[in-house]
């Protein structure tokens, strides 16, 4: 069998993990039986005579059975007991060989000759590489291209609004189930604001659409929320999500960002005015390397290289070399499960059991940004960015902050002469003045000793008032700079050559192992070969390669994980529920041929998200109610409604329920986008860091919008943190929605809530005017877009009879806020 | 709440005192045990994967790695060599290169050590309120860690990563058995807020886990639980009024969607709130103890107040039947660069007595016998200083650590592993930070292996691939 003895060759070297996916198909079977054959006919004498006494029968000491192939391949706690052709890797020899602890067998010794036939029948194995073994057109999804198909045919066709629902209806129809009735107006009215812009629509924007009888008032209404500018600024908040998206560094040190912010407003503007998908792919990921935009703005595609910015990163690193290989490890990471829906984190460190994409491969993406460092790019404001009011106002804190400057400096040379009055120094050599110096550069005050009378003095608080105004003016002096935190390429003739790439083992940055150029991950592009490099002066011209690729109408996954991603947001889980893991071990998609129709048709569309949502918020599956009058018997048989029988309810997230509160309020900032807002935060949270202070803007501000607000790793806002915002310290796919005390405890005592229904109370009143009736019906109509039942009203009026109007609108605008009427959508 | 309790006797007899609570107590118990809806309770009480002696878990975190050599693990050689250079040539242990690019010389413990109880375990004079406890205690000399950072150390001390995003062992625990009281937070977190430990509420964040099983800070001046009462300028009255028109609103509102579980769980969530708003003032209030409690504690003591109160707080918690409370000392307060005599001598003050008040409280309660007491820092601390330093000073060092359990399912009296003869390497019986995680998930009969959650397209762990479990310590 030459054929046989050829693969068995190959097996010995690297290269084989590098046979495309094509050839490991043909190669899979004859795999599977010849390694059974050999396990049977080499493998199991050695290891009955030598293993099983303990690890086999039914309970293999350790969970290590070894009485079949699959057990070995499933292997224990440290991994799979056997890597199938090769000998030196396999656990199992190396116990045995005592090159691990404990040598096994324990407390005996394998005969050489044993040893030899397990070495032998090891090495002899065909390597199942990720990606090879049984593969199957079932688990080759979702690497080959999506398949066209034309909408299935339907029964109940009545039903059908737009060619989702055809795919939709004929899952159903197929498992004899039928779809619920459409929701009212008023429902979808609200269903649809929240979605597209995380607000509650204005009773008249609900009352105008429901009167509007002319056909196409649907449309009309979708196409009117779409318009306003808070739609990008939800949607772009589900992207900054993706994005890790935060204002510091993270660690002990959590250094600021200072513009990190233009990269949200980026993203933002990106949603707001429909940028094509493709585009947005290939500036975030290689905006400096794209050929100079027609319209102008170059600055937007330096911002958007934030992209690559917003991952943790350790200043206080021991070592740089470890600290770039983080830094180049988290982007190879979330350029893959943003972009491409895949988990290629665990290939860092060693093949994955079951993704495809090698540790190799890892490496060979990660080549992609071997060139590229952390910089902060000048980049002047653009129009879209409030270029004159920026320049005004920076020109403004140069000032103040000058003055600033100088007052400190004014009041501590009166410290220090005071000082060396209380204390006696006499020369500028007495240590006790360098200590006290010293003690002047501590932030935290905890880590201020403290000691001695100067500390008492009145001086000493003008002081520290004096050094928190200067400070305070630093920070939002350096918001301003006309800088985007961005990423450059550092290239000959700057160094004699673009820095190498190395696969690492085990992950550890200091054990470089082969060396790798870019590639793209083999299973996905059908080949090994080094991707083609264009020249880019000024840059390696890497990143924009693997832009292009990524953003390419071929590339199998970046259009089904994108239209996933926003299916997800519609309809509360998407049609293949783990959006950012399309890798084997992921969910499978519910309708798969509407998930590539999608693709398709988003392609074709000109990769626009806008269409996207049209064609979804169009369909009659979207407009069905979440009631269904056959809940029960429907729920037993597809719980999780993956078949689509009804609308799934949406809990909102924890920026729609403040942005809510302060647009019932009415004090809602109508300010956009530009330097964040420090919110209030608890004492416990914002004190106790060792490298900064938390400098809360003023009230006006903190009214923005949250996504306005600022993100800093080390400081979480206990408001958003409870009501599950996402952890920024990894790319988020999709939130938790728990459910706990605490989000009571927030909503009915919390100073946010309390403070927003007074001016939610007076608000009421100045619109119903005095009568108490009228102020509930307005409240509900206000918070719950309906009008109250009679028994509602009354039971409203009756419980705060006895207080004064604010102060009963203030309580029942509290108990509305924390209705499961208002907190979920129907 | 049940629908056909009458509310204004529940809300009376759950402001009657402690009868009252004891009643609501079981009361609330039977309804959790009782609920019919199908959708499981995440934090009902639940077996773990085997028996286990220990219920709940006290982790005392000592921030900032305490010194072996000066607290667990006495070094002679330290004493004959003190001043002399120290040769870090052929060593790799800590990471920390950039100090040890200078001289160095090694640094004799300026604490005495004597042996204590019966089993004669070694403890300095710099932990004295620990001497009557020597036979409670299982110490464990010799767990390594992997990053000499303090920020990456104190993750992985809490998370088992050293990266941020992670859950913390008391998220794991809770997520593990749910917990005893539902009246009180699963998993409760005292830190000093003088200053929070690195990335502050992400060392007690549930990481990918659902928020449930996040870690609730409780604060032992102020308010105890944020947003507990209802604001000052609110009467009475009116909140009351409040809550009943909110309950009645809602209870039609699922009345009508019934079908929708996500409703009922929101309904209880709030009913769990208002049974806290009743139920921690009193839990956590002092009057009930008594002077010489308050004493032993070492309330008395402006230095020990804090660490005190807060280790009064959780024999409170844990006599409650709360899983997991975690105490933290100031963040990098056990970091004796340059004067280990200074800081650790500041440290003793503040957190022996507590320390060992805490052990004989919970001992004389019949409490450490389901309760398990972790003390440990992030990592350990170097022999030696650099050569010019006048003071005692220690640097970190992953190399070795000694750390300890007492209470339920220990062998007490024990003495596990040991470090070379400077002290700054396990040499036997060696043990990894995730091995005490697993340790501490064994002794609450939970397997580290089978404690799993997927997320990232993988089964995720405390303990990543697997701990060992620290046998010779186990009862």
């Amino acid at each position: 069998m030459p054929f046989r003895y050829h693969l068995t060759d190959l097996a010995n070297t690297v290269h084989f993990r590098l046979i495309s996916l094509a050839f490991a198909t043909l190669t899979a079977a004859l795999a599977a039986t010849g390694n059974e054959a050999i396990f049977e006919e080499r493998l199991r004498p050695v290891l009955a005579r030598n293993c099983s006494s303990c690890h086999g029968g039914s309970e293999p000491s350790g969970d290590m059975a070894v009485d079949r192939l699959a057990d070995l391949l499933a292997g224990g706690k440290h991994g799979p007991a056997i890597d199938p052709g090769s000998s030196s890797t396999s656990l199992l020899v190396q116990y045995v060989r005592g090159e691990r602890a404990p040598r096994m067998p324990l407390g005996g010794k394998i005969s050489p000759d044993d040893l030899a036939e397990l070495v032998g029948a090891v090495d002899s194995m065909q390597p199942a590489r990720p990606g090879a073994g049984g593969v199957s057109a079932e688990s080759q999804w979702p690497y080959t291209a999506p398949e066209r198909t034309a909408p299935p045919r339907v029964q109940a066709g009545m039903w059908v609004r737009n060619p989702i629902d055809s795919y939709v209806l004929a899952r159903l129809e197929a498992e004899g189930l039928e779809p619920a009735m459409p929701a009212g107006r008023r429902t979808l009215a609200r269903r649809v604001h929240f979605d597209l812009t995380g607000l509650p629509p204005a009773p008249e924007d609900i009352d105008a659409f429901e009167s509007d009888r002319r056909p196409g008032a649907y449309e009309r209404f979708i196409e009117r929320v779409l318009s306003r500018p808070e739609y990008g600024e939800r949607w772009g908040r589900h992207w900054l999500d993706l994005a890790r998206f935060a204002e510091s560094d993270g660690f002990a040190i959590d250094r600021e960002r200072p513009t990190a912010w233009r990269y949200r407003d980026y993203v933002i503007r990106a949603f707001n005015r429909d940028k094509p998908y493709d585009l947005f792919i290939k500036e975030q990921l290689a905006g400096d390397e794209l050929p100079a935009s027609d319209g102008g703005e170059d600055s937007d595609r330096l911002v958007s290289l934030g992209f690559l910015r917003m991952g943790p990163w350790e200043a206080d690193s021991l070592s740089m070399q470890k600290l770039r290989q983080d830094f180049l490890n988290e982007l190879t990471g979330v350029t893959g499960s943003a972009f491409l829906g895949l988990t290629v984190g665990c290939a860092q460190c060693h093949d994955h059991k079951y993704d495809p994409i090698p540790q190799r491969d890892f490496y060979r993406l990660q080549a992609f940004f071997s060139a590229t460092r952390a910089e902060r790019r000048p980049a002047p404001y653009a129009d879209a960015e409030n270029r004159r009011e920026m320049k005004r106002v920076l020109r403004r804190y140069e000032d103040s902050l000058d003055e600033a400057e100088d007052s400190l400096d004014v009041v501590q040379a009166r410290l220090i002469d005071r000082f060396v009055e209380i204390s006696g120094v006499a020369d500028e050599d007495d240590e006790r003045l360098e200590t006290f110096r010293k003690e002047l550069n501590v932030k935290n005050e905890f880590f201020r000793k403290r000691t001695g009378p100067i500390f008492e003095e009145p001086l000493w608080r003008e002081w520290l008032a004096a050094k928190d105004t200067r400070d305070r003016l630093a920070e939002l002096h350096a918001r301003h700079a006309p800088v985007a935190t961005a990423v450059s390429d550092v290239v000959p003739p700057d160094v004699p050559r673009v820095a190498p790439t190395f696969v690492m083992a085990g992950g550890e940055f200091d054990a470089p192992g082969e060396s790798v150029k870019p590639g793209f991950p083999a299973p996905l592009a059908g080949t090994a070969e080094p991707a083609e490099i264009p020249f880019r002066s000024g840059s390696s011209g890497r990143r924009i390669a693997l832009a292009e690729w990524i953003a390419s109408p071929d590339n199998p996954l970046t259009a089904r994980v994108m239209v996933n991603r926003i299916w997800q947001h519609h309809f509360g889980a998407g049609l293949v529920r783990t959006a950012s893991d399309f890798g084997r071990n992921g969910d499978r998609p519910s309708h798969p041929e509407l998930l590539d129709w999608l693709a398709l048709r988003f392609v074709e569309s000109g990769w626009s998200v806008k269409r996207m949502h049209r064609l979804m918020l169009g369909s009659a599956t979207y407009r069905q109610s979440t009631h269904h009058d056959r809940h029960a018997d429907y729920a037993v048989r597809d719980p999780d409604n993956r078949l689509l029988w009804r609308m799934n309810w949406l809990r909102l997230d924890a920026e729609s329920i403040r942005d809510s509160l302060l647009s019932l309020s009415g004090r809602l900032s109508p300010v956009r986008g530009g330097p964040s807002a420090l919110l209030d935060v608890p004492a416990d949270v914002a004190q106790g860091f060792e490298f900064f202070k938390w400098f809360a803007s003023s009230p006006a501000e903190q009214r923005k919008r949250t996504v306005y607000t600022f993100q800093r790793r080390s400081v979480v806002q206990p408001f958003m943190e409870t009501f599950d915002a996402a952890n920024m310290s990894a790319s988020c796919s999709r939130r938790n929605t728990t459910t706990v005390a605490p989000q009571a405890l927030t909503l009915l005592n919390g100073d946010l809530v309390n403070d927003e229904a007074v001016h939610f109370a007076r608000r009421v009143i100045g619109e119903a005017g005095e009568d108490r009736a009228a102020q509930v019906g307005r409240a509900f109509r206000l918070v719950l877009g309906r009008t109250p039942s009679a028994d509602e009203r009354d039971q409203a009026v009756r419980a705060f009879a006895d207080a004064p109007a604010e102060q009963a609108v203030a309580r029942l605008g509290v108990v509305l806020f924390n209705l499961n009427e208002f907190l979920y959508l129907q | 709440m049940h629908p056909d309790l009458p509310r204004r006797d529940f809300l009376y007899r759950s402001l009657t005192g402690v009868g009252g609570i004891a009643l609501m107590d079981l009361l609330v118990r039977d309804l959790s045990a009782a609920r019919t809806d199908g959708r499981a309770d995440p934090l009902a009480s639940r077996p773990g994967h085997h028996e286990a002696p220990a219920k709940s878990c006290i982790f005392l975190s000592m921030l900032g790695g305490p010194s072996q050599m000066d607290t667990f693990d006495p070094k002679p050689a330290l004493t004959r060599f003190d001043g002399t250079p120290m040769d870090w040539s052929g060593e790799d242990l800590t990471d920390q290169p950039s100090l040890f690019a200078t001289a160095r010389k090694i640094v004799g413990s300026p604490f005495e050590f004597r042996r204590h109880g019966e089993s004669g375990i070694w403890i300095s004079d710099l932990l004295p309120d620990l001497w009557p406890h020597a036979d409670e205690l299982a110490v464990v000399r010799s767990v390594q860690a992997d990053n000499g950072n303090h920020p990456a150390a104190v993750f992985q001390m809490n998370t088992g990563f050293t990266l941020p995003g992670n859950p913390s062992v008391g998220s794991w625990v809770t997520f593990g058995l749910g917990t005893e009281n539902r009246n009180l937070p699963a998993f409760c977190a005292l830190p000093d807020f003088r200053s929070l430990p690195f990335s502050g509420s992400q060392q007690w964040g549930s990481g990918f886990l659902p928020a449930t099983f996040q870690g609730t800070v409780l604060r032992w001046n102020g308010e105890a639980v944020r947003d507990l009462k209802a604001p000052d300028a609110v009467d009475p009255g009116m909140a009351a009024a409040s809550r009943d028109l909110l309950r009645s609103y809602n209870r039609a509102f699922l009345d009508r969607h019934f079908t929708n579980p996500d409703l009922q769980a929101r309904i209880d969530a709030y009913e769990l709130a208002f049974r806290m708003q009743a139920e921690v003032p009193g839990v956590l209030s002092m009057d009930r103890e008594s002077e010489a409690t308050r004493r032993m504690y070492g309330l008395d003591d402006a230095r020990a107040r804090s660490f005190g109160t807060r280790c009064l707080i959780a024999r409170k918690l844990v006599e409650h039947g709360v899983r997991f409370v975690q105490l933290y000392t100031p963040s990098q307060s056990w970091d004796g660069h340059v004067d280990i005599v200074w800081n650790h001598g500041k440290n003793s003050a503040e957190t022996s007595r507590p320390v060992g008040a805490l052990l004989a409280d919970l001992k004389r309660r019949g409490l450490l016998e389901s309760t398990l007491v972790v003390w440990m820092g992030e990592f350990g601390r170097t022999p030696d200083t650099v050569a010019d330093r006048k003071t005692k000073g220690r640097d970190h060092n992953i190399g070795a650590m000694s750390m300890w359990f007492a209470g339920a399912g220990i062998k007490a009296g024990t003495v596990v592993g040991e470090t070379n003869d400077l002290g700054y390497k396990a040499v036997q019986d060696v043990y990894h930070v995730r091995d005490v995680h697993a340790t501490i998930l064994h002794l609450m009969g939970l397997n580290d292996m089978r404690l799993t959650y997927r997320h990232a397209g993988r089964n995720r762990r405390l303990t990543d691939t697997g701990g060992r479990v620290i046998r010779e310590i186990l009862a």
